[in-house]
């Protein structure tokens, strides 16, 4: 039960993908400019976690040392490759707009360092719940700078106009700038309020 | 040498179950995702000819009023009186730009162009998506090659005006209707005479 609750704490706050851990950024930079990019991402990453989490967790005794990394990698294919037909299938308008960045789930630095990390040394239950808090981890983050980049590039909050008419667009929000300046000034929040320190022992959290 | 069999029997089973996981998705998303890029192409063409639709209906409004022909290899939209549409595609300035445009009867003038897809700047070449931005090549004379010019300066019948900011897309965009245009309008032009 209290390691449960650990595994919770980690995926949301202390190891947190994106402020904590770092990792994801690549994807959070490209996909967040709308919300509901962010919320598709979101879910196709936190499937493709839970998915990972469930086959390298019930393969752990079996997985030979040499080659776990190719056997994550399959696995982590196989699943994105499935986000990436579901999302064609359901839902075309959204898998247009967030295109390439569904098949660079694979490379996803998450996944890899989930199973790396967690799933391959612990039981399917303790890591389905670390893939599904690690997923709202990476998904709270990209909505957050989803919610300010489309309220500020857009005028609008997932298609709604928000903005008066008058309001005039932050086109920089749109683009690669304004996610590097909303991720940046995320992280920097985030590990201001988690008195956060890299240059200390174990982070100073 | 045991635990190296181990190891390939483990990497085989493992590739086989995941491959059946693919195939089974495959065999199950396969014909929704056509459908869906065909309803995309069907209601382009119907947004095109300016044909009214309800998106629940894309179908049956086709089905009543476009016909589907071919020539060399080609595939066009007739649709009676509103003229006759086909598909372009071309590389823009970022990435590939492809949709459906509408000619009218007389084949020399056009009158629609729609994006189905383009991948320019945000904000700034994606602007070409806009109605305003689309609704000026209505009209046009294509058959001597239609024609960028600076924003507002357009007067002749094949002049085209530019977007302040974005000059580039507009110049890739009007290079690919050029293309197309002069491509697929003779066999067209063939295939109505018969």
């Amino acid at each position: 039960m209290k390691q449960s609750v650990k595994v919770i704490l980690n995926g949301l706050w202390k190891d947190q993908p994106i402020f904590s851990m770092v990792l994801g950024i690549c994807s959070s930079l490209a996909v967040s400019n709308k919300v509901e990019n962010a919320i598709a991402m979101g879910a196709g990453v936190t499937f493709a976690l839970i998915g990972t989490a469930v086959l390298i967790a019930a393969l752990r005794k079996l997985i030979p040392g040499r080659v776990r990394m190719i056997a994550y990698m399959i696995i982590i294919a196989t699943f994105v490759i499935v986000v990436d037909r579901v999302l064609r299938a359901g839902f075309p308008d959204i898998s247009k707009a967030i295109g390439p960045y569904v098949g660079l789930i694979i490379t996803n630095c998450i996944l890899m360092g989930r199973a790396e990390a967690f799933y391959v040394s612990n039981g399917v239950g303790l890591s389905i719940l670390d893939a599904v808090f690690n997923g709202l981890g990476y998904s709270y983050t990209l909505i957050a700078v989803s919610v300010v980049r489309e309220l500020l590039g857009f005028g609008t909050i997932l298609g709604i106009q928000i903005m008066p008419a008058t309001f005039t667009k932050w086109v920089i929000m749109a683009m690669a700038p304004g996610a590097f300046f909303i991720v940046s000034l995320f992280i920097w929040i985030m590990r201001t309020i988690s008195k956060m320190d890299p240059d200390k022992a174990g982070g100073g959290m | 040498m045991k635990d190296k069999i181990m190891m390939l029997v483990f990497v085989l089973v493992l590739g086989s179950i995941l491959t059946g996981i693919l195939v089974a998705v495959n065999w199950y998303t396969t014909p929704v995702i056509s459908k869906n890029e065909e309803l995309t192409v069907r209601s382009t063409v119907l947004q095109a000819f300016g044909i009214p639709f309800d998106k629940n209906d894309v179908d049956q409004v086709f089905a009543e009023n476009v016909q589907v022909k071919e020539q060399d290899g080609r595939k066009y939209y007739v649709a009676g009186a509103k003229g006759i549409a086909f598909a372009y595609a071309g590389s823009g300035l970022w990435g590939p730009i492809n949709g459906i445009v509408a000619l009218n009867p007389d084949l020399s003038t056009l009158r629609a162009v729609t994006i189905i897809h383009q991948e320019e700047t945000p904000g700034l070449g994606s602007r070409i998506t806009e109605q305003k931005y689309l609704d000026q090549f209505k009209g046009k004379d294509f058959t001597s090659g239609l024609k960028l010019v600076p924003p507002g300066k357009s007067k002749g019948n094949n002049e085209v005006d530019a977007i302040t900011g974005a000059t580039l897309t507009p110049k890739a965009f009007l290079q690919i209707l050029n293309t197309n245009l002069s491509s697929t309008v003779p066999a067209i032009r063939q295939g109505e005479k018969q």
